[in-house]
């Protein structure tokens, strides 16, 4: 106690000090953890974070992540992930529909069938799909279809995620099309269909059961499409998909099946919950309508597999969490993505988008994969700043400054922005 | 120099750092469990071809006391935990998502329609906008 008292007399003494013992909030620790807990957010605004508000959790396999809901598990991954081009296994976000997930899989009995309207049903063991095929490579994006929800104005239920249901991996597995032409697809298949392991509580018919999802079989992404067993060079984290799952590029992850186990030639076209109902967005250009529309039944719907996932970049650093100081450089650095193709440039603003200046793009790992960015910004004066950040890919789409909306939250791509806050030097 | 290293021996007595920097603030820390984790023990590997990450954390959110809550945690927990209630920005009307765990999802195979009544009145109690507390 007296101590105390004697180290705020001093600091009175040497003029300094009153103001900063009474005045001056404590430090945060980090520039990312604050001295309090941010409250649960529940709108009815949208939501201003980056990420969606959830507490940390340490799952199996997994660092510290977001957790928004435990069963099923849905994890968001935090900001400061997204500072390199390719997001760790461990900080990769994760989304499932039901909660029977495995925990364990014996490799001496799992088995990835090919079945129904095939010439030569197959039965692969993840040996057969290791040593039989010619392993290929694509860097590539997967993005819920719901990233960003949380920033729907009306809110639009379902996961309130922020931007952190995303990550870029090097996919490593073997291709869609080398399966397919393994087993045979015979004449009348419309769709490959695609399952894997989760399981629900509900009817085995309905979308609380089985979460199963179909591509066209003229659909030009099957081309593209892996059946990965690694992701950045190493065995899928149980909770993405171990032993293998399905990588769609260009499309949201609702297509990107985890555990996959069957793979089915259909004659008809999949009806079945998740195809028909479920991962439905309005039949306009960009994907939005208003809740006027939609209530008044005049929207028409296509499944979301109809859409390449638009073009968005995100401010990774500086986050906001701790002021700059006017004269000395910071970097506004983050990543940029397109369903569409490569991003070709990303601008900056530092005046919230009245102007906009180029920013220094990394390297290209590949149209589907993230792009680093970077610009080096001196604020010169100190006060409140805006920085925005929009991309543009190689077929010109760029990001629109208006949001989008549609019922399932859906196709976010407005241009993001951070404030940030520039203190004096003197 | 004499003069100063008693000065010095005379402020650490008072228990003070010697280098005060004039516009700086020392370490501050606070107490409590934010950002702490428990740590989690490392799980056993098995044997041959099986390859296990061991068990999935789980986590009950607190729900509003009221009539009906225990009918909710018991049946609306069959399928997913009750925090896709309170992850929820609050919801006006909650009849559209209970008819959608009813009859889309199939949750009339297992509540009945008594108690289903009951939930709905339970979340249109505590979790609209205008009755939800936090």
């Amino acid at each position: 106690m007296e101590k105390s008292i004697n180290r705020r007399l001093l600091l009175k003494l040497l003029g300094a000090g009153g103001a900063l013992a009474t005045l001056r909030p404590s430090l945060a620790q980090t520039s990312s953890q604050a001295e309090t807990p941010l409250p649960s957010f529940t709108g009815p605004g949208p939501n201003p974070y980056w990420n969606g508000v959830h507490p940390y959790a340490v799952y199996p396999q997994k660092l510290p992540l977001l957790r928004m809901t435990d069963r099923p598990v849905q994890l968001e991954t935090p900001r400061h992930y997204f500072r390199t081009a390719f997001t760790p296994n461990e900080a990769f976000y994760v989304r499932y529909h039901l909660d029977e997930i495995p925990n364990e899989i014996d490799l001496s009995k799992w088995r990835l069938k090919l079945e129904g309207n095939f010439e030569r049903p197959l039965e692969l063991s993840l040996e057969d799909l290791l040593t039989q095929f010619k392993p290929v490579s694509i860097a590539a994006v997967n993005q819920c279809s719901g990233n960003s929800r949380s920033r729907f104005q009306p809110r639009v239920s379902g996961g309130q995620w922020g931007n952190g249901a995303m990550g870029n991996a090097l996919w490593t597995g073997v291709r869609l099309k080398d399966l397919l032409d393994a087993a045979g697809v015979k004449p009348g298949t419309v769709q490959i269909q695609f399952e894997g392991l989760d399981r629900g509580k509900g009817p085995e018919n309905l979308g609380s059961g089985r979460f199963i999802k179909s591509l066209d079989l003229n659909d030009p992404v099957l081309e593209e499409t892996i059946l990965a067993y690694a992701m950045n060079g190493e065995p899928l984290p149980m909770l993405n998909g171990f032993p293998v799952r399905l990588v769609v590029p260009g499309k949201f992850a609702t297509y990107w099946l985890k555990h996959v186990t069957w793979i089915r030639a259909l004659t008809e076209e999949d009806k079945n919950f998740w195809m028909a109902t479920a991962y439905k967005v309005p039949d306009t250009p960009n994907g939005s309508t208003t809740p006027e529309d939609v209530a008044a039944g005049k929207v028409k719907t296509v499944p979301i597999g109809h859409f390449n996932m638009p073009v968005r970049s995100f401010i990774i650093d500086p986050d906001g969490s701790s002021p700059l100081v006017v004269g000395l450089p910071v970097k506004v650095r983050g990543v940029a993505f397109s369903g569409h193709g490569k991003v070709v440039k990303v601008e900056v603003s530092t005046d919230d988008g009245n102007t906009w200046r180029t920013a220094l793009l990394g390297p290209d790992y590949g149209k589907y994969s993230f792009r680093t960015f970077e610009f080096t910004w001196r604020p010169s004066a100190p006060g409140k700043y805006v920085i925005a950040v929009r991309a543009t890919d190689e077929k010109g789409n760029t990001q629109p400054d208006t949001p989008v909306w549609n019922p399932g939250g859906y196709l976010w791509n407005k241009i993001e922005r951070q404030e940030v806050v520039v203190l004096a030097a003197k | 120099m004499k003069r100063i290293l008693i000065l010095v021996a005379l402020l650490m007595a008072v228990g003070l750092v010697v280098a005060e920097v004039p516009g700086t603030v020392a370490g501050q820390w606070t107490q409590g469990t934010l950002g702490v984790i428990l740590q989690p023990a490392p799980a056993a590997a098995g044997e041959g071809a099986t390859i296990k990450i061991g068990a999935l954390p789980m986590y009950t959110a607190e729900l509003a006391d009221g009539e009906g809550k225990e009918l909710v945690m018991g049946y609306c927990s069959i399928c997913h935990s009750v925090t896709y209630i309170t992850m929820q920005p609050p919801l006006a009307n909650w009849k559209p998502t209970m008819d959608k765990m009813m009859k889309t999802y199939g949750g009339e195979k297992f509540i009945p329609a008594e108690a289903a009544e009951k939930i709905l009145a339970y979340l249109q109690a505590y979790y609209t906008p205008q009755t939800r507390k936090q």
